[in-house]
Formats: C-alpha cells, structure tokens, sequence
C-alpha cells in the first residue's frame, strides 16, 4: 500500500469517526406541530415556545454536556399526518423523547405509537382526555377540558356571584369536554344553566346565537372556543348590547383575540395556565425571552410548548441517560417550577397546578384571580 | 320579536352568500367550470380590504380597491390556470381549481402570517334600530350593498348590449361568436365581475368579524357550490333568492336544530331535501 493509500484511508477512518462523534453528539427530541392548516398560528406558538426551552437548557451545556437537538415535523393538526410522523421520529430520526405541540387529534393519534414503541411523549396543550389513556410513556403538562370547566363553574358561580348563565359550546373535544366539566359543578356553586348553543369550528358569525342570547337575558356567558372564533364571538355578543361577564378558556388566551374583539373584549375573563403579571422570576424570564425570540407577546400555548420542552429536557438531565424506560421514570418524578406553573403528574399522567384567571384590562391580559382547590382541579386518575 | 331578528340575521348571512355564489354561478354558466378556487379570492378581497382600510382609513376606497385588484386576478386564473385546459374534461380544471385553492390559502398563510389580520379601527360598529331589530351598521352596509351589487349586475346583463352579447354567449357560445361576438372578452368580463363580487364578500365578511384568515374561504367555497345546485344550474335570477333562503334557513336551524345538526350540516340537509323533491334545482325547469 503507498503511503498516499495509507493517508487516505487514515483520512477516511478519522472523517468516520468525527461524523460519528458528531451525530452521537447530541440528543433529539421530536415534535409533531401544525405549521400549515388552520391550526398554524397555535403551531407557531408552540414550536417557539419549544425552540426557546432547548436554546436555554443548550446554553448551560444541554443535557449534562450533550446539546439537545429539536427535530419537527408538520402536522396540519390531522390524525392521519400524525402517525406517520411519528413513526419516522422513532424509527428514522431515532429521537429519545417526543413533545406535542398539537390539538387532540393528532396527538392522541401519535400518543398510541409513542407508548407502544415504549417513547416518552408529552402533550404540551392537547386536552383530549384518551391522549393519557395511551399508556404510561404519555403525560400532558396542560389540564384536561373538565378541570378547567370546574374552575369555569366556580370562578363564575362562587367568585362572581352568577346563577343564571347560558352556556356557549364549540363543537369538538375541547369544548365540549369543557362544557362536561362545568356541568358537572355548577349546581354545586348554584348556578342554572338556561340555554345551550353549540357552533362549529369554522363558525365566525354568531349572529342567531347572539339574538337568542340577548332574549335570554343571562347573568353570565360561559363560553369556549379558541380566539379565532371567540374574538368575533366577543365582538358580536357586545354589540348586540349583551354587557353580561363572557367567562372563557385557555383558547381565548392570546393578544390575538383582544386585537380581533378590540375594546369590546375588555373584561373577558378566561381559566388558563399563563399568568402574565406573575411575580415568580421563570415566569417573567419566559415572557421577557419569549417576546425577544418571536416578536410578539407570549401566549398559553407558547408556554406550554416552553414547559413540556422544559419538563422532558429535566427529566432526561436527572435520569442521566439516553435509556427511554428511566427517562419516563424520572418525567413521572417531575416537580418543577415552569413558566405555566409548578409542575407535577398524577398516575395517569395528568398536570396537577393551579389553574390562573386572567382578565382583559386596558387591552392586554392582567391577573385576575388564582384556584388552587385541589380537589375541585384533581385531574383524573384513570 | 325573536324571530324577526332571526329572519334578518339570515338575510345578512345569505347576503354574503349570494355574493360570492353569483360569481361562481357566472362561471359555471359560461365555462362549465366548478371554479372551487373562486372562494380564494373571496379571502384574497378581505386581505386587499383589511390592509387598505388600515393605510388609507376609507373602507370605501378599500372594498373599490379589493373588488379591482381581485377581478384582474380572477381574469389571471381564467388565463393561466383555465384556458390552457378548456378542451380536457371537466374534472380536469375542478381539480386545478381545487388545488390552486388549497395553494392560496398556504400562499396567504406565508404572506400574511397564520394569525389573521384584523382593521385598527373597525369601521361601521355603530348599532342601529330598525322595525325593531337591532342591527350593526356593518350589517345593514351588508344587505344593502349586495341588494345594489346584484341589482346593477342584473340591469347591466338585461339592459346593455355587453349584456346581451354575454348572455347570448351563456346560451350558446358557437352562435354568439357567429354573430360577432368576442366571446374571450366576454370570459374576461365574466372572471373579472364575478371575481369582484367575491372581493366584496370578503371586505363583508372582514368587516362583520373584524378578522381575515388564511382559510376564511373554506366554508364559502363549497357552501357557495350548494347553493348554484339549489338554485339549478344555469341562471342569475335565482341566486339571490336561494342565497336568502339557506342564510334564514341557517340562522333558525343554528337555534333551533343546534343540538343534532351544525350549521354546515343544516345547510346540505336543506339541499339533500330540495334535490330529492325538485331534482332540477328551486327554479330549473324539468
């Protein structure tokens, strides 16, 4: 062999190794989000809120020394996108955890195949109470529909004092599982519900549901939607003259809907997991980042992105190790404090926190109130 | 008193509908093209509307703006997408029509950001009383400006020798063009009427819920197909009236059949209804 044959087989061998070292060189976490389709504008939120737990945990040396690379993947909110994203994260990518940064269906879809190829998957904001039900490998870091129905049930019955309310319902899983939850405490907290409407996702034109509102004459309006539905929603209930408290979700929760509701959408209360004048320093710290990062004011999904980031990026620091079954253990173990709040999980796998009230003041999100009743937000336990 | 407030919260809704339907009508009569992406340029005349409103402050001057911009890029898509495929068979342009639908709404997506845009000052919010009803000004601008749309197309096809010419083309294009008739003038014309009148919906439509999304067209674009069906394929006349009818019927069945049947659902069961009763449409001739 000549000595240039045997430099460049040298050359080849350290090339490999180098490239080796590189690609071990870091740890993935896969993603499946909606970055086209109607549920981009979430997907966004949510993707940024990730990108920015991992550029933080990066910076103080990742993982124990490893950086921690995000692997994403497009969802369009679809089921059927879902599983096969899934299946190329496990088996092609080979990420050692996943996050959702999507709605139900899709991340109920892909939670089935993370369990069963024995993944930690964690939902950042999906509320569809079966995603849990996958397994043991599967956590949610946002609550359930119901839990926060419940806390729309006290916050309108016990703290502001309402008995009479029509109940406003979007027509999927998230809103009628928050419908479900509010139903089932509202006669504990004395409240009457005296109609019932629900609308479609798609719906931005209320305007038979407000005339009947307005004939019904209620206390309040417990309404769910997200604030591309809710904003107008809002708009149109006040300018029909209905100047009842609107109590709504997690959904409402961005200066998206305040720009689209405009001054009508001031004090609109909502149950959600981001509490913007918080004076706990993770908190502040993630809005400051957050804004710097994307350009606009922090919302409830981008948190949520930030936290289950956050919550598997710790759990794979304390477990030590790329090995799956320990790193589960170790997010089952998880008590942080993160930007939505001191996390925990119950057996099934379900958040328990407090839930935050925030309210509509000079045309931004302000502290209104906080529920810390554990037993009216114990998530469920299978 | 409910139910009069009903009954014109559907003719503002059928308003709309009318609107964007009579575009498609317009093609369909001409082309035999199910033009799905028409409802794009509905969305397109809400962006165009949105955005000048905000820079000038003249919803005017907006929705004269939008219905302009919108018509010269539906006379576009005639050209570009259409006429290179006139003599293949009809499902051929449905399909372009459908994927250049889905095209726009990513198109938007990427231009204008996922999360919608909505005016600064939300012109018309003004709530006025009439008969008894309550209504937002924007809706009364609504009604009245569709009834003055639809009214100076139908004086312009019945009264003015374009008219004629493109009516006559409708009817039968090989003796139209016969007879002298520019019958790719008439296309032009027909895209570009058709295209603005979809753009006036969409600064509606923006103006009523003070927000344009990227896919604000997806419930127009095949709620305005049901509707050319319902009305029987094939003339002007009745688009209003079937428009008006399913927006009523829509703002009843949200309250009164809400609870097994959404809004879209109420809509194609009253369509199912009509076909299975009168299967040349409300006013086809058997």
């Amino acid at each position: 062999m000549s000595i240039t044959k045997q430099m460049m087989a040298a050359l080849a061998i350290t090339g490999s190794l180098i490239s080796t070292a590189v690609l071990a060189d870091t740890v993935k976490i896969g993603m499946n989000v909606p970055l086209t389709g109607f549920a981009a504008a979430d997907g966004k939120s949510a993707l940024l809120g990730a990108e920015l737990a991992i550029e933080q945990a990066n910076a103080e040396g990742g993982i124990n020394g490893t950086q921690i690379e995000l692997i994403q993947y497009d969802d369009l909110a679809s089921p059927k996108e879902a599983v096969p994203i899934a299946n190329r994260l496990i088996s092609q990518d080979e990420v050692v955890v996943a996050i959702s940064g999507s709605y139900s269906g899709s991340t109920r879809a892909a939670a089935g195949i993370f369990q069963s190829e024995g993944v930690p998957y964690v939902s950042a904001y999906a509320v569809h109470p079966d995603i849990t039900k996958s397994g043991d490998y599967v956590f949610r870091t946002s609550f359930v529909g119901e839990v926060q129905g419940r806390a729309g049930a006290k916050l309108i019955g016990e703290m502001l004092g309402k008995k009479r309310v029509v109940v406003i319902t979007l027509q999927n899983d998230f809103g009628q599982s928050l419908a479900a939850g509010f139903k089932e405490k509202a006669a504990d907290y004395g409240i009457e519900i005296i109609s019932e409407y629900e609308y479609s996702i798609k719906d931005r034109q209320f305007g038979p549901i407000v005339t009947k509102v307005k004939a019904d004459q209620p206390d309040a309006i417990y309404a769910s939607g997200y604030f591309f539905t809710a904003g107008p929603l809002v708009n149109q209930l006040r300018s029909a003259g209905i100047d009842v408290p609107v109590i709504g979700q997690e959904g409402y929760d961005s200066d998206k809907f305040i720009e689209i509701a405009g001054p009508t959408s001031e004090g609109v209360l909502i149950t959600t997991s981001l509490d913007r004048d918080s004076t706990v320093a993770e908190t502040q710290e993630f809005i400051k980042a957050f804004e710097k990062k994307a350009g606009y004011n922090a919302d409830m999904v981008a948190a949520s992105g930030h936290t289950a980031a956050k919550v598997v990026i710790e759990a794979m620091r304390k477990a030590g190790t790329t090995d799956r079954a320990a790193i589960r253990d170790a997010i089952a173990q998880t008590n942080l404090v993160a930007s939505t709040g001191t996390i925990s999980f119950n057996g099934l796998g379900e958040v328990k926190k407090d839930v935050q009230i925030q309210i509509v003041k000079d045309g931004a999100w302000h502290h209104f109130a906080v529920i810390d009743d554990k037993d009216l937000l114990a998530p469920p336990e299978e | 008193m409910l139910y009069v407030e009903l009954l014109a919260q559907g003719l503002v809704q059928g308003s709309i509908y009318a609107l964007v339907a009579v575009g498609l009508t317009l093609v369909y009569g001409l082309l035999r093209i199910l033009h799905v992406a028409h409802a794009g340029l509905f969305t397109l005349g809400g962006y165009v509307g949105v955005l000048v409103t905000n820079a000038t402050g003249s919803l005017l001057l907006a929705l004269l703006v939008a219905m302009v911009t919108v018509g010269i890029v539906g006379m576009a898509i005639y050209r570009l997408c259409y006429q290179p495929i006139l003599d293949k068979p009809p499902y051929v342009a449905l399909i372009a029509s459908i994927g250049l639908f889905i095209a726009m709404e990513e198109i938007y997506r990427l231009v204008f950001g996922p999360y919608g845009i909505s005016f600064e000052n939300p012109p018309l919010q003004d709530v006025v009383q009439m008969f008894g009803v309550t209504l937002r000004l924007g809706e009364v601008a609504t009604a009245a400006g569709t009834l003055l749309l639809v009214g100076a197309l139908a004086v312009f096809s019945g009264k003015t020798r374009f008219g004629t010419a493109w009516r006559a083309t409708v009817t039968d294009p090989a003796m139209a063009e016969s007879f002298g008739i520019d019958i790719i003038k008439v296309r032009y014309l027909n895209f570009f009427i058709g295209s603005a009148f979809a753009a006036s919906a969409g600064v509606m439509v923006a103006l009523l819920n003070n927000m344009v999304e990227p896919t604000m067209g997806s419930v127009p674009s095949y709620k305005a197909l049901a509707i050319i069906v319902l009305r029987g394929l094939g003339d002007v006349r009745g688009t209003l009236v079937a428009a008006l009818a399913l927006g009523v019927i829509e703002a009843f069945g949200t309250i009164y059949l809400g609870k097994f049947l959404d809004r879209d659902a109420i809509a194609f069961a009253f369509l199912i209804l009509v076909l299975m009763v009168r299967p040349q449409g409300l006013f086809g001739r058997a």
